[in-house]
C-alpha cells in the first residue's frame, strides 16, 4: 500500500473500519449506498410492508417449528384445552392445539405469524396496483414485475401450505380440495395427486411434506426472489413521480443514510407493533374451535384466506360443465381452479410486454404516470379488480347470505351476472373518470385556480375570479403545459391562503410562518453545503 | 457556504409546479457519466487538510448526488426542537415501559384459561394473550414512531438529485465484451464440432432427466382403483361414528346419520363416509331413484356417498323438508328425492348412492360398493 | 344462569306432563286433562287455521302435529317460532306469543293427540362428556351451525339459526322434534346422555372466553380477511402517508 498514508484513525471504531476496508475494500461502495438517494413518495414503502411482514414472517414461524411436529401419526390429546381431551388426532393437530394452549406466548406467535401472512400477500397487492396503475412496471423494469408476481404466487402458495399444517377440520377440508383440483388436470392429473399425497386422499404424508415446503424450499425461493427485486430496484434506482427538477436522468429525493434508513427502521417497527397487536387483540385461525380432522366432516361456512377467497368464489361461480373427450372426462373444477388463475397470473406478468408491444414503446422510464394520464391501462385495471373483486366477494357468498338474510341462490347468480356485468362498466366509468380529470387539469392550467370570490359585472352578471398560474394571454388564458404533475387546485395549493393548520388540538403551526427572515437566517446559518449541520464535534 | 435554494426548489411545497420535464437545475453535472473513481483526485495531503463537509461533498459529487435544498425541519435551539426532541423521547420511554410491562405480564399474568365450562366468574387468563399483544405492539409501535419522529423532526429535510446511470453500456464496452465473449466460443469450437455439440445436448437433456427421476420415481404411486372402489363390500353393516351398528327404527321420518363401513379407521375413512336418510312418508312416496338403481333404497331409507361429486367436501347439510342437500364448500344441491340429482351449483354428478338391505338380525348391511366412483371427477373416469 | 333456567323449565314441563297423565284430573268425555283442554281452546284460536281441526294438517299451510310431541311444541312455541309471522321464508325466533302456562297446555293438548317425542324427564341437560359432545356437535351439527355453533346459509334463502340464544331445552327439543329443515335426532340415533354431551359442549363453548382477542364472529377466515383489508391495510396506508409526509 502507499506508504504516504494519511494518519491511522484515532479511535477503535475507526481503527475497525480501516481494517475491514484494508481486507474488503468497501470503503467506496459504502459510500455510494450511503448517498443513494431514494425518491420519497408515501406509496412508494407499500412495498416495504411486503419485506417487513415477510421478516416478521421468518421470525415467527421459526419460533413455532419448535414446538410444531408435522406428523399425521394419531395421538390421543390429553393437553389443557378440556373440550378436546381424549379426542384421537393427528400429531400435526396436537402440537399446534399445546402451541396454542400449553407455551406461555405461544398463541400470541401463532396469532401473529397468521395475521402477518394476511398483511403479507394484502401488501404485496397493494404495492402491485401502485406499480401497474402508475406504469411503474415499463421499460427497464419488466423483469421486475414478473419476479413481483412471481412472489405474489408463491406468497399465495405459501400461504396455503401454512393454512395447511394445523390439520384441524378447517385445513383438512382445504386439503381435500386442493386434492380434488389436482385430480381435475386432464391427463396427469390423477397420478399427480397420488404422488403428492402418497396415494389416495389423505394419506398420511401431506401434512410432512407440506412442511418442508412451507419452512423451507419457498421461503428459500421467496428471500432469493426478494433478494432479486430489491438488488434490481438498486441497480435500476427506484421511479419518481413527475415534478420540478425531476426528469428521465435524475433521481430527486433523500439519502439512505441516515433520513431514509432511519424512516424505514421506523416504518418496519410499526408495521410489527401492528402485526403484534392483532396478534394479541383479534383472534385468528381458532384451530380448537374447529376440532381435529375428518374426511367426513365439515363445518358451514368453510373458507380459505382471503387470498384464495378469489379461487374459491371462481369455483362457486362456475357453471356444472363436465366435459367428456373419447371416454375421458375433465371435471367443472378444472377451469375456475386451475384455467383461470393460469390465464389471470399470465396475463399479469405478461403485461409489461402486451402493452409494450400494443403501444409500440420503446423506451426508458424513470419518470412514473399519473393513472388518470393513461386512461386505458387505469380503465384496464379497474376493469381486473372489478372482476377480482366479485370472484372474491362470492368467496364467501354464503356468509354474506347468511347474515344479511339473502338467498344464498341469488348469491350466486348476482355474482354470475356481476362476473359478466360489472368489469365493462368498471371499465368505462373509470375510462370517462380518466378523462374528466384530465380536462379539469387542463381547465385549470387554462383558467386558473377557482379562488372562490364571486364578482358581480356592471351589466349584473355574476363571474368567479380565477387565479391564474402563470403569464396570460390577451384572453386570459393561460399558456402553460401539462406536465404529468398534479396541477394545484386550491389557493393554498399554491400559496395563496398559506398552508392548512395541521393538528388535532391545537394547532402546531402558525397559518402563514412561511417567510420568516430572521428563521431563514437562522436555518442557512447552521446548514452546510453538503445539506447536513455542522458538524459540533471536529 | 450556504444551501443553494434553488428558483426550481421553492421552500414551500418542493411538488407544487407544473414544469417537469424541463432543464436540470444547476445545469452541467461535474462527474455526470463518469466512473467515480477515474481522473486524477485529490493528493492525501489536499484530502487530510479537507474539513469533514468538504469530503462529504466531495464524495457527493463522485457519486453523482447533489444537495439541492435542505433545511432544518425545526429551528436549532427553539421550543419546537425542545418539544421534538421530548416526543422522541417520550416514544423511547414507551418502549422501556411497554417492555417491561410485556415481560411482567408474560411471567406474572394468569396464562391458561378454564375450558371445563365449570368456571365461575371472568376468566383473567383470556386476558393473557391480548395483553401480550397490547404491550408487545406498543412497545414495537413506540419504538417505530420515536423512529420515525425523530427522522422527520430531528434531521434534516433535505431534496437532493443523483444521477441516473443507466441504459445502454457504451459502445466500447459493447463491442469488446461481444468480441471477448464471440471469439472465446470461436475457441472451444462448439459452432464446427457438430458431434461434440451434440452429443452434449444430449448429454443435457439425460443429466435433466436425472435430476426428475428420483423425485418422480420416488413419489409416484399407482392410483390403480383405489378411485373406482372403496371399503364398502357386500354384506358390511352400517355403522355410526361410535361403531354400534344402525337398525331401521333407530332412524325417524327426516333424519340424517353419518355411517361408516366396518373395516378399521372405517370412521375416518375418506371415501367410504356415507349419508344414511330416512325420507319423510311424502317423499317416499315420490322418490325417483336413478336409472338401474331402483333396488337400492330399503323402504323409505337411501344412502348416498357423502363425498360431494364438485371438490370433495363432505355434503351433510341435509334439508329434511325440502329432501335437499347442500354442500358448504361451494354451494352445490343435490336433491335426495331425485337421487341426490345435483341442482344447483357447480357439481354435475349425482351423489353416489351406496345399495342398502336389513340382514337377517335387523341391522342395514350394504349390498355391494357404490357402483360408480364416488367423490371428485378426474381424468380417467368415463361417465 | 341458564342451566338454572332450563332446570326449572324442565320441571315445569314435568309438572305439566304430570298433571297430563294423573289420571284423577282426566275430563270424562274427550279423554282429555284439563290442561290439555285448555290447550285445545289455544289451538283452536291460534294454530287450527294452518294445522287443521284435528290436528291433521293443511295442505300448502302446514304439516300435521300428530305425533310431533311435546318437544315440538315445546321448541316451536316456546323460542316464538309458531305462530309463523307471515312472509316469512322459514319461521324465525322471536318473543313468544304465549307464556309459559300455555304452552305447557298447548304441549298437553298436542301430546294428548298422537303422543310423540316428549321433553327431557330429569336432571342438568348439561350433565354429558364434554369432549365427546364435540365430537357429536362435528358431525351432527356443525355442517350446517358452524363450528361454533354461529350458524350459517342454506339453500334458498333459509337458514340453520345460530344457537347462541337457545337454552339447553331449546337445543334438546330441536334434536328431539327437527324442527322445519333440520333433521330429526331420535332418541336411538342419539341417546339422551348424547344430547347432553352436546348440549354441554355448545354451551361451553359459547360461555367460554376466547383466549385469542376479539372473537370477530368465530366465523372463519372471511371476518379475518376483512380485518386485515379494513383495519390492516388501512392503518399501513395511514402510517405510509405519515411516514413519507415532511413534518
Amino acid at each position: 500500500m502507499s506508504t504516504s498514508a494519511p494518519a491511522r484513525p484515532a479511535t477503535p471504531i475507526g481503527r475497525a473500519a480501516s481494517g475491514a476496508d484494508e481486507r474488503l475494500t468497501i470503503a467506496g461502495p459504502l459510500r455510494r449506498t450511503l448517498n443513494k438517494v431514494f425518491p420519497d413518495h408515501w406509496s412508494f414503502l407499500l412495498g416495504e410492508i411486503a419485506l417487513y411482514t415477510f421478516v416478521i414472517l421468518l421470525l415467527t414461524g421459526t419460533y413455532l417449528t419448535f414446538f410444531f411436529d408435522a406428523s399425521m401419526e394419531e395421538v390421543v390429546y390429553d393437553g389443557s384445552y378440556d373440550p378436546l381431551r381424549g379426542v384421537e388426532m393427528s400429531k400435526a393437530y396436537a402440537t399446534s392445539l399445546d402451541i396454542s394452549f400449553d407455551v406461555r406466548g405461544g398463541l400470541l406467535m401463532r396469532q401473529i405469524h397468521h395475521w402477518a401472512a394476511l398483511l403479507f400477500v394484502a401488501a404485496i397487492v397493494v404495492h402491485l396496483m401502485r406499480t401497474f396503475f402508475t406504469g411503474a412496471f415499463r421499460k427497464p423494469r419488466e423483469a421486475n414485475w414478473m419476479i413481483g408476481v412471481a412472489l405474489l404466487v408463491l406468497g399465495i402458495l405459501e400461504g396455503v401450505f401454512g393454512y395447511s399444517l394445523p390439520d384441524d377440520l378447517l385445513s383438512g377440508t382445504g386439503l381435500r380440495i386442493i386434492n380434488a383440483i389436482i385430480m381435475s388436470i386432464p391427463v396427469i392429473g390423477t397420478w399427480t395427486a397420488f404422488a403428492i399425497f402418497g396415494g389416495e386422499f389423505p394419506g398420511e404424508v401431506i401434512i410432512a411434506r407440506f412442511y418442508i415446503l412451507h419452512v423451507l424450499l419457498i421461503p428459500g425461493i421467496l428471500l432469493a426472489l426478494i433478494s432479486a427485486h430489491l438488488l434490481l430496484i438498486v441497480k435500476n434506482k427506484h421511479t419518481q413521480f413527475p415534478g420540478p427538477g425531476r426528469t428521465e436522468d435524475n433521481v430527486v429525493g433523500k439519502r439512505f443514510f441516515p433520513v431514509f434508513a432511519v424512516k424505514s427502521g421506523g416504518f418496519f417497527m410499526v408495521v410489527f407493533g401492528l402485526t403484534a397487536a392483532l396478534g394479541g387483540l383479534v383472534q385468528i385461525n381458532p384451530i380448537w374451535l374447529y376440532g381435529p380432522y375428518n374426511p367426513g366432516l365439515v363445518s358451514a361456512g368453510s373458507q380459505p384466506d382471503w387470498y384464495v377467497g378469489f379461487l374459491d368464489g371462481s369455483t362457486r361461480l362456475f357453471p356444472p360443465w363436465d366435459l367428456y373427450i373419447f371416454g375421458y372426462n375433465i371435471p367443472p373444477l378444472f377451469w375456475p381452479t386451475i384455467v383461470m388463475p393460469g390465464i389471470l397470473f399470465t396475463l399479469l406478468a405478461l403485461y409489461p410486454i402486451i402493452e409494450a408491444k400494443l403501444t409500440k414503446d420503446t423506451a426508458h422510464h424513470n419518470l412514473l404516470q399519473r393513472p388518470r394520464d393513461v386512461p386505458v391501462r387505469t380503465a384496464i385495471g379497474a376493469m381486473a379488480l372489478a372482476f377480482y373483486t366479485v370472484l372474491w366477494i362470492s368467496g364467501g357468498n354464503d356468509l354474506i347470505a347468511d347474515k344479511f338474510n339473502i338467498s344464498l341462490n341469488a348469491m350466486t347468480w348476482v355474482g354470475r351476472i356481476g362476473l359478466i356485468v360489472l368489469p365493462p362498466i368498471a371499465y368505462w366509468v373509470a375510462y370517462r373518470l380518466c378523462l374528466g380529470l384530465q380536462q379539469h387539469d387542463r381547465q385549470v392550467l387554462e383558467h386558473g385556480v377557482e379562488t372562490g370570490i364571486i364578482r358581480r359585472l356592471p351589466h349584473g352578471e355574476f363571474i368567479e375570479v380565477h387565479q391564474p398560474l402563470g403569464p396570460v394571454d390577451a384572453h386570459g388564458h393561460g399558456s402553460l403545459q401539462y406536465g404529468g404533475a398534479p396541477v394545484p387546485k386550491r389557493m393554498n395549493h399554491i400559496g395563496g391562503l398559506g398552508r392548512a393548520v395541521k393538528g388535532f388540538f391545537t394547532p402546531i403551526e402558525d397559518a402563514a410562518p412561511r417567510h420568516d427572515p430572521a428563521l431563514d437566517e437562522e436555518r442557512q446559518v447552521e446548514l452546510t453545503g453538503s445539506g447536513r449541520p455542522k458538524d459540533t464535534e471536529a | 457556504m450556504s444551501t443553494p435554494a434553488s428558483e426550481e426548489f421553492p421552500a414551500g411545497d418542493a411538488r407544487s409546479g407544473a414544469h417537469p420535464g424541463e432543464a436540470q437545475p444547476g445545469g452541467a453535472q461535474p462527474m455526470a457519466g463518469s466512473p467515480p473513481v477515474a481522473g486524477p483526485g485529490p493528493s492525501h495531503a489536499e484530502l487530510a487538510a479537507m474539513s469533514r463537509e468538504e469530503l462529504v461533498t466531495l464524495g457527493g459529487e463522485m457519486d453523482g448526488v447533489r444537495v439541492v435544498y435542505a433545511e432544518p425541519p425545526v429551528p436549532p435551539g427553539s421550543r419546537l426542537e425542545k418539544r421534538a426532541v421530548r416526543q422522541v423521547a417520550a416514544s423511547f420511554l414507551g418502549v422501556t415501559l411497554s417492555v417491561v410491562a410485556f415481560v411482567v405480564l408474560f411471567v406474572a399474568w394468569p396464562w391458561q384459561l378454564d375450558y371445563s365450562g365449570q368456571g365461575e366468574g371472568f376468566d383473567y387468563a383470556a386476558l393473557y394473550t391480548p395483553l401480550l399483544g397490547l404491550t408487545l405492539g406498543s412497545a414495537l409501535t413506540f419504538l417505530g414512531v420515536g423512529v420515525v419522529l425523530w427522522a422527520k423532526k430531528l434531521m434534516t429535510y433535505e431534496v437532493v438529485v443523483q444521477d441516473r446511470h443507466e441504459g445502454a453500456s457504451p459502445q466500447i464496452e459493447r463491442q469488446t465484451t461481444a468480441a471477448t465473449m464471440l471469439s472465446g466460443l470461436n475457441d472451444t469450437g462448439i459452432g464446427r464440432h457438430t458431434l461434440v455439440r451434440r452429443t452434449l445436448l444430449l448429454a443435457s437433456a439425460a443429466l435433466g432427466l436425472l435430476a426428475v427421476v428420483p423425485l418422480v420415481g420416488g413419489l409416484i404411486k399407482k392410483p390403480g382403483d383405489q378411485l373406482f372402489r372403496t371399503p364398502w363390500e357386500p354384506g358390511m353393516r352400517l355403522l355410526g361414528l361410535d361403531g354400534v351398528p344402525v337398525r331401521p327404527l333407530d332412524m325417524r321420518p327426516g333424519s340424517l346419520q353419518t355411517v361408516f363401513p366396518p373395516v378399521e379407521a372405517g370412521n375416518r375413512s375418506a371415501d367410504a363416509v356415507t349419508m344414511l336418510i330416512r325420507l319423510l312418508p311424502d317423499q317416499a312416496q315420490r322418490y325417483r331413484p336413478r336409472e338401474g338403481q331402483e333396488g337400492y333404497r330399503w323402504n323409505d331409507f337411501v344412502a348416498f356417498s357423502k363425498i360431494c361429486t364438485h371438490a370433495g367436501c363432505p355434503v351433510s347439510l341435509y334439508e329434511q323438508e325440502t329432501g335437499l342437500i347442500l354442500c358448504p364448500c361451494h354451494q352445490s344441491q343435490f336433491d335426495v328425492t331425485d337421487g341426490a340429482k345435483s341442482i344447483f351449483g357447480p357439481a354435475t354428478r349425482s351423489l353416489p348412492q351406496l345399495p342398502l338391505d336389513v340382514d337377517n338380525d335387523g341391522y342395514f348391511v350394504a349390498t355391494s360398493d357404490f357402483t360408480e366412483p364416488i367423490g371428485p371427477a378426474f381424468w380417467e373416469r368415463s361417465s | 344462569m341458564s342451566s338454572g333456567l332450563a332446570l326449572l323449565l324442565a320441571l315445569i314441563a314435568v309438572g305439566g306432563l304430570y298433571s297430563a297423565t294423573a289420571p284423577e284430573s282426566t275430563a270424562q268425555d274427550s279423554g282429555l286433562s284439563v290442561e290439555a283442554m285448555a290447550g285445545q281452546e289455544i289451538y283452536e284460536n291460534g294454530c287450527i287455521t294452518c294445522h287443521g281441526r284435528n290436528l291433521q294438517g293443511v295442505e300448502d299451510q302446514g304439516p300435521s302435529l300428530i305425533g310431533v310431541g311435546e318437544a315440538a311444541v315445546y321448541f316451536q312455541v316456546g323460542t316464538g317460532r309458531m305462530p309463523l309471522a307471515q312472509n316469512e321464508a322459514q319461521a324465525q325466533r322471536k318473543t313468544p306469543a304465549y307464556d309459559d302456562a300455555e304452552v305447557n297446555q298447548l304441549m298437553a293438548y298436542i301430546q294428548a293427540n298422537g303422543g310423540g317425542p316428549t321433553l327431557p324427564d330429569e336432571g342438568d341437560l348439561r350433565e354429558g362428556e364434554l369432549a365427546e359432545g364435540g365430537e357429536l356437535f362435528r358431525l351432527n351439527c356443525a355442517s350446517c351451525h358452524n363450528f361454533a355453533g354461529r350458524g350459517g346459509a342454506l339453500s334458498g334463502g333459509k337458514n340453520a339459526p345460530a344457537l347462541t340464544e337457545s337454552t339447553d331445552l331449546d337445543i334438546y327439543t330441536a334434536m328431539l322434534s327437527g324442527p322445519q329443515n333440520m333433521p330429526v335426532f331420535g332418541d336411538n340415533q342419539l341417546t339422551p346422555e348424547q344430547k347432553r354431551s352436546i348440549i354441554n359442549y355448545v354451551q361451553t363453548l359459547k360461555e367460554t372466553a376466547d383466549p385469542g382477542g376479539a372473537g370477530i364472529g368465530r366465523a372463519g377466515p372471511v371476518p379475518e380477511g376483512l380485518v386485515i383489508w379494513v383495519v390492516g391495510i388501512t392503518v399501513c396506508l395511514v402510517v405510509c402517508v405519515w411516514v413519507g409526509s415532511r413534518a
